[in-house]
């Protein structure tokens, strides 16, 4: 086997994919595709970075929470406020959110620590829950004094132009929507892939497979415990951050709240818990078939006559269909199934390449 | 403890997953957008259209993009789209669309609507929201930049209209008819919004108080009102009017608008003695709210929201939906004495052919019907087909009549001063004995009152 051979090839292969992803994503979307796509696109990186941010938490950490929706709403306000009645520019928002859902994360990861499994789900879920109460009742009224009590209204579109530093390519309000994003997906990837292959990542690791053990070679549990709690509820508060440059305003109901915490979960699920790129990919996939499930259905379908009415009883159904065979055929998620087949076919080839005779 | 072995065993297979990882990505990418399109909505070329009319124009064109005045008509179509609830707690409302549907099928049958001498056919594409305003932003948003409608029409909601409101003005695309009685369609700062013929709610109150004054002027009011900007316009309305009247308000209460729970509300409302019970809210709040008073022994006067005049509601709150008192600009479909009129007979005639399985006698179905029928008026009375024009036509309408289940004798006006339809309209009562609503009294008519009469910091905000 020449190990040269193999090594230029996955080099190349890399490079290839690699340049080819920086010009779809960095170049080809937001220059050449309408607005309505790369809001989409937006929407996406938003989502993978949230659910980048519970895969720490819960692929990583063995922590379930399906109470996310709350440290995203947190960040979305937080940078809805601040740039409507404040006037500032987003960026300047970024770090404020996200310092403030870290604040709040500890503050929950600390109860979190008492409880475990189920229950701490159960805990979460009361966050979910109680977040769009708070807004209902604290988010100022001259907001959108018309809007209820709970919305930030629309942004007037001067205040998502593209700030005077960015280079010239970033002409429009989508298009700055979408580098915003991008970039923050793009750190937040690398700081997941750093994290996971840092002590502290290990130590995640270790306290979600055992926690005597880990206690036993000098982990803080409870440092850990909280602190991948709020590192994941910046995660989330950031990626809420970025959907008030993409939608525009903040609104929080307990339904929407409560989707996105579940959305977040599918996720991590659907990508792969305990990957790097896994959760991102689930994040992407599940705003794109939220999307195009109920767009791409055909007028007929055989005799039968497909109206607004099938299609929206139809679309979350195939959508729970499309999971459960997903989680039947891919237990371990899109990368962690893809990595375990990758490795059996790579077995296999290499296997068949330099089999040995039988002694 | 073995994972951590596995973690190491996975370092070398790291570039293989990664390439996998990534060319999963790409895969996705590529099916996710095949087609390439370009970014003809991204040139900006503002220039200044000339105006429709020959005094000075509502409409200040000044800063759209003319490229995009007359997207959205190809030939012999105009594209128009929707955005509403079709699924959640208020998919009800997707009854509206059928109502939409129906109409649209029956003038595209006849050659379309006739616009500056030529025939259009009317294409709707319509988006389900969930009543979520984000969705509803996002819903717009590929509206008018993928599928490239003309106009927006009926999209419903308080806040989700005013969640796109920038949007609309900014990309200077009419969002015509809007499904709401909310009295912020009057907002000057936003001219390209159209509130559709729903009463505006302040109205309701003014006509519902000079009833009061009339018939029981020492009314004891207990108010029930949904707690977002859609209560708040009946509370702060009706606050205003019984001011220094011979009236009461003895007892508010809210309910949390996701939901529709109001029993405990009603029940402490019901303790208040108040005889008149005015309930601002709607969909399932309002039947439950009926029905919790019912329950409760408690018999007032009741006045509900207009936007609660369904056939559906009134049935699903039972004994407690008798004698309660409402208003609609529409004919009832339930009301046999309409069953003669041409009007009533085209509309189920139409809806029938094609939504079978659709309740005829359900009012919201027709106020989609009507609303369809009434952008048809609006988009034959301009002069020309451009977005500009429509709107500006949009605020000078005179004398609408007779679109679709449109009162008889009412007409609607807009001007400079005036930007609401719904002012024309008919106070009822629904029996429900007969299962169906009556007429009391003549149409009011308070044409131009919407602005005078509405909280002023709801208006301008």
């Amino acid at each position: 086997m020449n190990l040269d051979r193999v090594h230029v090839t996955r080099l190349v292969l890399a490079l290839v994919l690699v340049v080819g992803a920086a010009y779809l994503f960095g170049w080809y979307i937001p220059q050449f595709k309408e607005s309505a796509t790369t809001y989409l696109w937006a929407e996406a990186f938003y989502i993978g970075v949230a659910a980048m941010g519970l895969n720490l938490l819960t692929g990583y950490n063995g922590q379930v929470s399906i109470g996310h929706g709350a440290f995203f709403g947190l960040g979305m306000y937080t940078t809805a406020i601040l740039m409507q009645s404040h006037n500032w520019p987003f960026v300047a928002t970024l770090p404020v959110a996200a310092a403030l859902s870290f604040a709040v994360g500890v503050l929950v990861g600390f109860p979190a620590l008492r409880v475990k499994g189920l229950y701490l789900a159960l805990v979460t879920l009361g966050l979910a829950v109680l977040f769009p109460q708070l807004t209902s009742r604290f988010v100022p009224h001259d907001l959108c004094r018309t809007c209820g009590t709970s919305q930030v209204g629309e942004l007037p579109r001067i205040k998502l132009r593209p700030p005077s530093w960015t280079p010239t390519f970033i002409k429009f309000n989508d298009q700055w929507a979408y580098y915003a994003a991008l970039a923050i997906a793009v750190i937040a990837i690398v700081g997941v892939a750093l994290i996971v292959r840092s002590r502290f990542g290990r130590a995640l690791i270790a306290v979600r497979d055992h926690e005597a053990a880990a206690e036993t070679v000098g982990i803080n549990i409870a440092r850990v415990k909280v602190i991948a709690f709020a590192t994941s509820a910046l995660y989330a508060g950031t990626a809420g951050s970025c959907f008030v440059l993409v939608k525009r305003l903040a609104t929080a109901s307990s339904a929407s709240t409560f989707q996105i915490s579940i959305e977040l979960l599918v996720a991590v699920v659907v990508g792969g818990t305990a990957t790097v790129l896994g959760p991102f990919i689930g994040g992407v996939l599940v705003v794109f078939s939220d999307r195009y499930i109920s767009e791409s259905f055909p007028k007929t379908l055989l005799f039968w006559h497909i109206n607004d009415s099938v299609k929206n009883l139809l679309s979350p159904a195939i959508f729970g269909i499309g999971l459960i065979l997903l989680m039947y055929v891919l237990p371990d998620g899109i990368v962690g199934g893809g990595r375990r087949i990758a490795t059996v076919a790579i077995r296999r080839l290499r296997g068949r390449r330099t089999s040995p005779a039988p002694t | 403890m073995t994972d951590v072995r596995r973690e190491r065993r996975d370092v070398s297979r790291v570039r293989t997953i990664r390439a996998v990882a990534l060319g999963a990505a790409l895969a996705l990418v590529v099916a996710a957008c095949g087609s390439g399109r370009g970014s003809s909505d991204r040139t900006a070329n503002p220039t200044t259209p000339s105006g429709s009319t020959g005094t000075a124009p509502i409409i200040d064109a000044s800063q759209c993009d003319s490229s995009t005045l007359t997207q959205g008509v190809t030939g012999d179509t105009i594209k128009i789209g929707t955005s509403l609830p079709l699924s959640g707690t208020y998919s009800p409302f997707s009854a509206i669309l059928h109502g939409e549907s129906a109409y649209f099928s029956y003038i595209n049958s006849l050659g379309g609507v006739t616009v500056a001498g030529k025939k259009y056919k009317i294409q709707l594409v319509s988006k389900d929201d969930a009543y979520d305003a984000s969705k509803t932003s996002t819903n717009v948003d590929t509206l008018i930049n993928s599928d490239k409608v003309f106009s927006l029409f009926n999209v419903v909601g308080t806040k989700n209209n005013l969640g796109v409101r920038e949007t609309v003005n900014s990309d200077c695309v009419p969002d015509l008819l809007i499904a709401s009685g909310a009295v912020q369609w009057g907002n000057t700062k936003y001219p390209w919004m159209l509130g559709s013929e729903l009463v505006p709610y302040p109205l309701e109150m003014r006509v519902f108080v000079d009833y009061l004054l009339k018939n029981k002027p020492n009314a004891k009011i207990a108010l029930l009102h949904a707690n977002d900007d859609f209560g708040q316009s009946y509370q702060l309305t009706l606050e205003a009017l019984v001011k220094g009247t011979s009236l009461s308000i003895v007892k508010e209460a809210s309910y949390n608008a996701e939901g529709s729970e109001v029993k405990a509300q009603v029940t402490d409302l019901a303790a208040s003695k108040a005889d008149t019970f005015v309930l601002g809210g709607t969909l399932l709040a309002c039947p439950n709210a009926l029905t919790a008073a019912h329950d409760a022994g408690w018999k007032p006067l009741i006045y509900m929201s207009g936007t609660c005049v369904s056939k559906l509601l009134f049935t699903l709150a039972g004994d407690g939906a008798d004698g309660v008192i409402s208003v609609t600009p529409l004919l009832d479909p339930a009301d046999p004495t309409n069953e003669a009129k041409p009007a009533m007979q085209l509309y189920k005639q139409q809806v029938k052919k094609y939504f079978p399985a659709e309740d005829l006698l359900d009012g919201i179905v027709g106020y989609g019907w009507s609303t369809a029928a009434m952008l048809q008026k609006i988009l034959e009375a301009s002069p020309k087909l451009d977005r500009v024009s429509v709107m500006e036509t949009a605020r000078t309408l005179k004398g609408i009549s007779n679109a679709g289940l449109q009162l008889e004798s009412s007409t609607f006006d807009t001007n400079k001063t005036d930007w609401f339809l719904g002012e024309t309209f008919q106070l009822i009562k629904y029996d429900k004995a007969a299962g169906h609503t009556a007429a009391i009294g003549p149409i009011s008519n308070l044409d131009g009152k919407t602005a005078e009469l509405s909280p002023q910091a709801l208006l301008h905000s």
